[in-house]
């Protein structure tokens, strides 16, 4: 069984592409096939923050237009097994994607056997933001703890329920997880940030896991390999937690409080 | 799932419940023919001043954005009177687009601007359709010609259409077409009193963007309304959680509906036209349940 998760936002850099890096990466070590496709045409993001770029040949555009085949523009990832990416064409039009094309070849990814199938979305509400979710199971919404990430999150939550496959074809909701990143719980404390339970309380779906605040994103993406890898930072071990629990197992909460194992941590657990 | 309804404007309803679908479904047809208008937002204009309609029409629009953002409207020629021939109708329909409004068809469309509007790619509204909308039969009043036939609830205070329109003076009047219509032979009263339809019923959040709208009828909402969100009844609004968006109540005119919530954090809370914004809002309300409703005309919020 195969599941397209999308990693949407509505507002832009709040942290998808680095999610949608490192979840892919986490979740194929543990096994399990995966692809990660980047949707934001014209920007070409995820290649760089994987650090495949180099091996850029052809991208997902030129496989809707029938310009290659999926298997010539899929990159097979150096350092994880059973990882694969997609990546987006640096094409100015941004019709270049339409819900038959990219249709067609997440049902071909299907049929390669990838289990999970990540979408990493562009910023914004529109047409991209709407293709990159049209044909998700599941989707992972990033907020960072601010009034307008907040609003746009609901707005995405909006389209989720509406402007989808499922939605259109009267299939079951697709199931949505909150993803809490760029946190800094000093700037909680100093009231310059909207605490969880805030955010919890604004947008009403579960919560998958808060990452923190971290300059080790920066430094991976610069080295083009995803901050997972490095288990020693605190942005590894937030993101391995939400790896272990979207794939069923039980972990408390972290990084929600200054000092670790924290009440929120019990309470949302 | 219960998600909300597509987006269905209030200001509403020439429910034109016209000829029967000449065609029958048989198994090979294309298509259905249907005589039936589900719901449409009726541009009665009063000045041929387009600057001042589009001014007005701009306001009114960031009032109540979600309610007019692309939505179909029917351009109604008839308040103008013999004004009508010197409208610059191309303009008027440029007008219209910038304020993302699209237009679909016009009646009361005078000889002379035929052309025009055809031209514009817009239908000429007939009218022995627009007669059965407002269910007074094929005949039309005798005065119909000056008021055109598309009066809304609100007729009785329309201004002459050679008044120069005041600051005051609305422009254009965006009407509520079939509020007080009968849709068809088996409309009798509002149906905002109808004993079995019972309420609609929202048990999901309603999130920013989206539009809930209980046509003739009263809204539960037993999850958040957010911010961004409107959610609009003809009859009363209840919402058992927080109100961080809009709610209109009585959208058709119903003076006595009203506004219940839990908790009132809103943007905006509107009754029968008459609305309260966000920093209108008294600070002892904030954060409490409350029900608002009108008073001499205005809304007003009194703790549950
Ligand atoms: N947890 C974090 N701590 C610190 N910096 C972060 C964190 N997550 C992301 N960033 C930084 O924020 C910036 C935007 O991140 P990213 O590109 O993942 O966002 P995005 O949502 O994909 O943006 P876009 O909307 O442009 O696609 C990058 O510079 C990244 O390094
Ligand atoms: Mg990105």
């Amino acid at each position: 069984m195969s599941k397209v998760v999308v990693i949407t936002s509505g507002k832009g850099g709040v942290g998808k592409t680095t999610t949608s890096a490192n979840i892919a990466t986490g979740i194929a070590q543990q096994g399990k096939k995966t692809v990660a496709i980047d949707f934001d045409v014209g920007l070409r993001n995820l290649d760089l923050v994987m650090g495949c770029e180099r091996r850029v040949v052809y991208d997902f555009v030129n496989v809707i237009r029938n310009e290659a085949k999926l298997q010539q523009a899929l990159i097979r990832d150096k350092r994880v097994e059973n990882l694969y990416i997609l990546p987006a064409s640096q094409t100015r039009d941004k019709d270049a994607l339409d819900p038959e094309g990219v249709g067609r070849i997440i049902e071909e990814l299907k049929q390669m056997g990838f289990e999970y199938i990540i979408c990493d979305s562009p910023a914004g509400i529109e047409k991209g933001a709407q293709m990159a979710m049209y044909f998700a199971d599941e989707a992972i919404v990033v907020t960072n703890p601010e009034v307008s990430s907040v609003r746009d999150s609901d707005r995405v939550l909006g389209l989720l329920a509406a402007k989808t496959s499922r939605a259109e074809l009267g299939g079951p909701a697709i199931r949505t997880h909150l993803l809490l990143t760029r946190y800094s719980p000093l700037m909680v404390k100093r009231g310059e940030m909207l605490s969880v339970g805030d955010v919890l309380e604004l947008l009403g779906i579960p919560l998958l896991g808060v990452i923190p605040e971290s300059k080790a994103v920066l430094q991976s993406s610069n080295k083009g390999s995803p901050a997972i890898l490095d288990e020693t930072t605190d942005v590894a071990q937030a993101y391995l937690d939400v790896v272990f629990r979207y794939l069923g197992q039980e972990r408390q909460h972290r990084f929600i409080e200054e000092e670790k194992r924290s009440i929120f941590g019990r309470l949302f657990g | 799932m219960s998600s909300p309804p597509a987006v269905a404007l209030p200001l509403s309803g020439a429910a034109a419940s016209g000829s029967e679908a000449s065609a029958r479904t048989s198994r090979r047809q294309a298509f259905d023919l249907k005589g039936t208008m589900a719901s449409l937002t009726v541009l009665r204009l009063r000045s041929t001043d387009l600057a001042l309609v589009e001014r007005q029409l701009r306001v009114k629009i960031a009032q109540l954005p979600h309610l007019f953002l692309d939505a179909p409207v029917l351009v109604d020629l008839g308040a103008l009177g013999d004004d009508a021939a010197a409208l610059a109708f191309g303009e008027l329909v440029r007008a219209l687009r910038s304020c993302k409004l699209v237009p679909i068809a016009v009646a009361n469309v005078p000889d002379g601007l035929r052309g025009p509007v055809t031209d514009a790619g817009l239908g000429v509204w007939q009218p022995p359709a627009l007669g059965r909308a407002r269910g007074a039969g094929d005949a039309e009043p005798a005065d119909a010609a000056s008021t055109g036939p598309l009066s809304a609830q609100t007729g009785a205070t329309e201004t002459p259409a050679t008044e120069t329109p005041a600051t005051e003076t609305p422009g254009p009047e965006v009407l509520r077409a079939g509020a007080s219509a009968p849709a068809g032979p088996s409309a009798g009263a509002p149906s905002v009193r109808a004993p079995h339809a019972g309420p609609m019923v929202i048990n999901k959040p309603v999130r920013g963007g989206q539009i809930v709208y209980a046509k003739n009828n009263d809204l539960v909402v037993l999850a958040p309304v957010n911010s961004g969100a409107q959610v609009i009844a003809d009859g009363h609004v209840h919402i058992y959680a927080p109100l961080r968006g809009r709610a209109v109540a009585g959208a058709q005119g119903l003076a006595g509906a009203r506004i219940f919530c839990q908790k009132l954090e809103a943007e905006l809370v509107a009754i029968s036209g008459a609305y309260i914004m966000a920093e209108e809002i008294p600070a002892q309300f904030h954060g409490r349940a409350v029900q608002i409703f009108l008073e001499g005309g205005e809304c007003r919020i009194a703790a549950l």
